[in-house]
């Protein structure tokens, strides 16, 4: 009663792993042909495994969501058939199981014996079409790779292993390749540049009361940051100017009046800047705020927030120069929005307050607004709002 | 056009003697439908083990595909798309030979002269053309010889299905075009793809079209043998426009959840092909329980035949598959070709 291995199959014509959803057996379970044996998920469908063989589940190889690359060990089967009666299960010939160390077919590829040029060039380089397109998304220099597979061929694991290692280009230029975070603000970036003509006002307003507001609330043994008092007033001034709080549709020539209110929160992490959103903001206290926010920008540090957190804001708080020199900038909008508000450092600031300069707590504010939904009127309108909330926190 | 009704009765005014059908016959059309069905399911759970590089299910299908093949003469030729799999079984070809293609061993699997069964058409459409182009053939040969050209809902959207069309109509070539209407192109419904209806745009290619129940594989029968006959007289081309659904996926690559909700699909079960006319061939006592039995095991057997030979099937040469059915008479730069390519191959010790 031989053990057998089911390895994973490439369920849907070129993927490369599956994640495991749930197993439909036990070990020590018997099973017949076709019994269901997990339901997997891949890039393009839920599906149910079905056994290839009967007999005895011997050990199940991977748990629930875990990824399984194609090719690797699922289940050790147990056959229960006697010898003779049934064809020797098999393992799978088809795509998805690269290249064998010892074919089936009785044939293999010889390594060419033409000797390589001295220094090849990438059509010289032997590479699956996949595995080329595979390098030029990673910036990899196929050129530069040692080929692992047969006849030195380069094969996906090798680019991407040269893709670990920042490479040198030949006058000594470092290349990095551009992938996961940074590629997505990349591609969100240059959409809100490239499709949404924006410009961007500034204001400087007087946080004396906020900070006033802010010991009254310390001295009662809650301790806020100025983040809060400025989500609050852009929800607030967001309130009284809805226009603001909305997006182009560009397939209708519509403007689209968000109902909700949804703060993204722009926050600076180790894997680059991520923004999670603070949902029905308008719905929330100031201590709700802050409480709320220290969650999404903690989790967002950790890498550990749903999909749910981090899509879907109507308009983002940003930070400009939290620390050191820099006053103020001109955020970028985060599409589809149509407006981001950047808040700079409270500093002691030289005001003119009933004709005499005097120093007070300010902090500097810069909107950039959607020029197609909003005009500078409004825009002003809007930072008047958005500063008179701010100086009069506890009104 | 509908003759058999969803609880599996017959309006009365249907002679089915008049289409040919006698006891076996009707056993004969239920027999091929549990058959394929079941020949269908075990391809996918192939699919899934491994052991085929694709399949494209045709659950739901089954009283179209019999009953348009065993409604034909045993030389009429058929020219299928990727999905007829159901009438290569009825046409006798070894079902394991035709899967031979998804598993990547061969680009055909069967002789197409002897079972006069073309090859699976996987580019949508191209296969009408193929069809029209053998009816023209067969007028010029004055054959007795008629085609039947199979193609989806997605297909009458193609260039190639408006060429074959028109040109058929224009020469009253003996063809039957049978569009198996499945409501789905992938996962495009069909109101987001055709404005009206199919079987209407024959009119416009001088010929006529009928919609029928492709669900009710009497009707099909009934319907296709008529149309085959009057291709047969010489008076030329009929589109049949047999409405019928996908129960399964586009593929074993597809997940139609993500498109489709569970409502449409509940709504066409009780129209399944094989349920109603088993409640009918049980209540006219042309079936008995035994026999449906016997049928049931006959289709196991069919099943597990299939998938012992499939597993089994040698791993031809990569050039024999890659060269050698290409031309009759290869070039010589062809042959250049394949002598480099084995060239790069070594047996194992």
């Amino acid at each position: 009663m031989p053990d057998h291995v089911f390895r994973l199959p490439d369920l849907g014509e070129g993927l490369t792993e599956a994640q495991l959803i749930t197993w439909r057996v036990t070990e020590g379970q018997q099973v017949e042909i076709n019994a269901p044996l997990c339901e997997v998920e891949t890039a393009k469908a839920v599906v149910v495994v079905p056994s290839p063989w009967a007999g005895t589940i011997a050990h199940l190889h991977a748990q629930p969501g875990q990824s399984v690359p194609v090719g690797n060990p699922l289940v050790t089967i147990r056959s229960t058939t006697a010898a003779g009666t049934e064809e020797a299960p098999r393992r799978g010939v088809l795509v998805g199981y690269g290249p064998e160390a010892t074919p089936e077919s009785g044939i293999r590829r010889r390594s060419r014996s033409v000797p390589a040029p001295a220094a090849p060039g990438p059509e010289d380089v032997r590479a699956a079409p996949f595995v080329r397109q595979r390098a030029r998304e990673l910036g990899v220099d196929l050129a530069r790779v040692t080929g692992t597979g047969p006849g030195g061929r380069v094969t996906r694991s090798d680019v991407e292993g040269a893709a670990q290692a920042p490479p040198v280009d030949a006058d000594g230029d470092r290349r990095i390749s551009v992938v996961g975070i940074r590629k997505a603000i990349a591609r969100q970036m240059l959409r809100s540049i490239t499709t949404i003509p924006q410009f961007t006002e500034f204001a400087v307003f007087d946080a004396t009361r906020l900070l006033a507001d802010r010991e009254r609330r310390k001295q009662a043994g809650q301790s806020v940051t100025p983040l809060p008092y400025f989500v609050r007033a852009v929800v607030r001034a967001t309130r009284d100017h809805p226009m603001l709080n909305s997006t182009w549709d560009e397939a209708h020539d519509e403007i689209v009046i968000k109902r909700a209110i949804h703060v993204g929160l722009a926050v600076n992490t180790s894997a680059g800047l991520l923004v999670p959103v603070l949902r029905d903001a308008d719905q929330l206290d100031l201590a709700q705020i802050a409480a709320r926010a220290s969650e999404l920008i903690a989790g967002a540090r950790a890498g550990s927030l749903p999909p749910r957190d981090m899509t879907g804001s109507t308009i983002t708080v940003t930070n400009v120069g939290a620390s050191g020199p820099v006053e103020t900038g001109t955020p970028i909008i985060n599409p589809p929005e149509c407006c981001v508000v950047g808040f700079g450092a409270i500093r002691p600031r030289p005001m003119v307050i009933d004709g005499q300069v005097v120093a007070r707590p300010g902090a500097w504010i810069s909107i950039s607004v959607d020029h197609r939904i909003v005009d500078g009127a409004l825009a002003t309108e809007f930072l008047t709002t958005l500063v008179r909330y701010l100086e009069e926190p506890d009104a | 056009m509908a003759q058999l009704n969803p609880e599996g009765t017959l309006p009365p005014a249907v002679a089915i003697e008049e289409a040919g059908l006698d006891r076996a016959r009707l056993v004969d059309l239920y027999r091929w439908m549990v058959v394929i069905r079941r020949a269908d399911a075990e391809a996918l759970n192939l699919q899934r083990q491994g052991e085929l590089g694709l399949w494209g299910q045709f659950l739901g299908q089954e009283a179209a595909q019999v009953g348009a093949t065993l409604a034909l003469h045993p030389d009429d030729w058929i020219f299928p798309s990727y999905r007829e799999f159901g009438m290569g079984m009825c046409r006798g070809i070894d079902p394991a030979a035709m899967l031979y293609l998804f598993r990547g061993l061969t680009h055909g699997g069967w002789d197409p002269a002897s079972h006069h069964f073309a090859p699976l058409a996987i580019p949508v459409a191209s296969q009408v053309l193929h069809a029209v182009g053998y009816a023209l053939g067969c007028k010029f040969d004055h054959s007795s010889q008629v085609v039947l050209a199979c193609f989806g809902d997605g297909a009458t959207s193609e260039g190639d299905w408006h060429e074959g069309m028109n040109f058929a109509g224009v020469f009253k070539c003996p063809v039957v075009f049978l569009c198996q209407n499945n409501h789905w192109a992938i996962s495009v419904p069909l109101e987001k793809q055709t404005a009206g209806r199919i079987a209407e745009r024959a009119a416009g290619y001088g010929f006529p079209g009928v919609r029928i129940d492709g669900n009710d594989v009497l009707t099909v029968y009934a319907v296709v043998r008529a149309a085959a006959e009057r291709a047969r007289r010489g008076d030329g081309p009929t589109l049949i426009e047999a409405v019928t659904y996908r129960m399964g996926a586009h593929s074993s690559a597809d997940d139609p959840t993500r498109y489709r909700s569970d409502d449409q699909l509940a709504a066409w079960s009780p129209r399944d092909p094989i349920v109603r006319y088993e409640a009918w061939l049980l209540a006219e006592g042309h079936l008995d329980d035994a026999r449906a039995g016997a049928i049931r095991a006959e289709a196991d057997a069919v099943a597990q035949t299939m998938r012992t030979k499939l597993v089994n099937a040698p791993v031809p040469p990569p050039s024999e598959v890659l060269f050698d059915r290409v031309y009759t008479s290869p070039s010589r730069t062809f042959q250049a070709e394949r002598d480099e390519f084995a060239a790069t191959l070594e047996p194992s010790e």
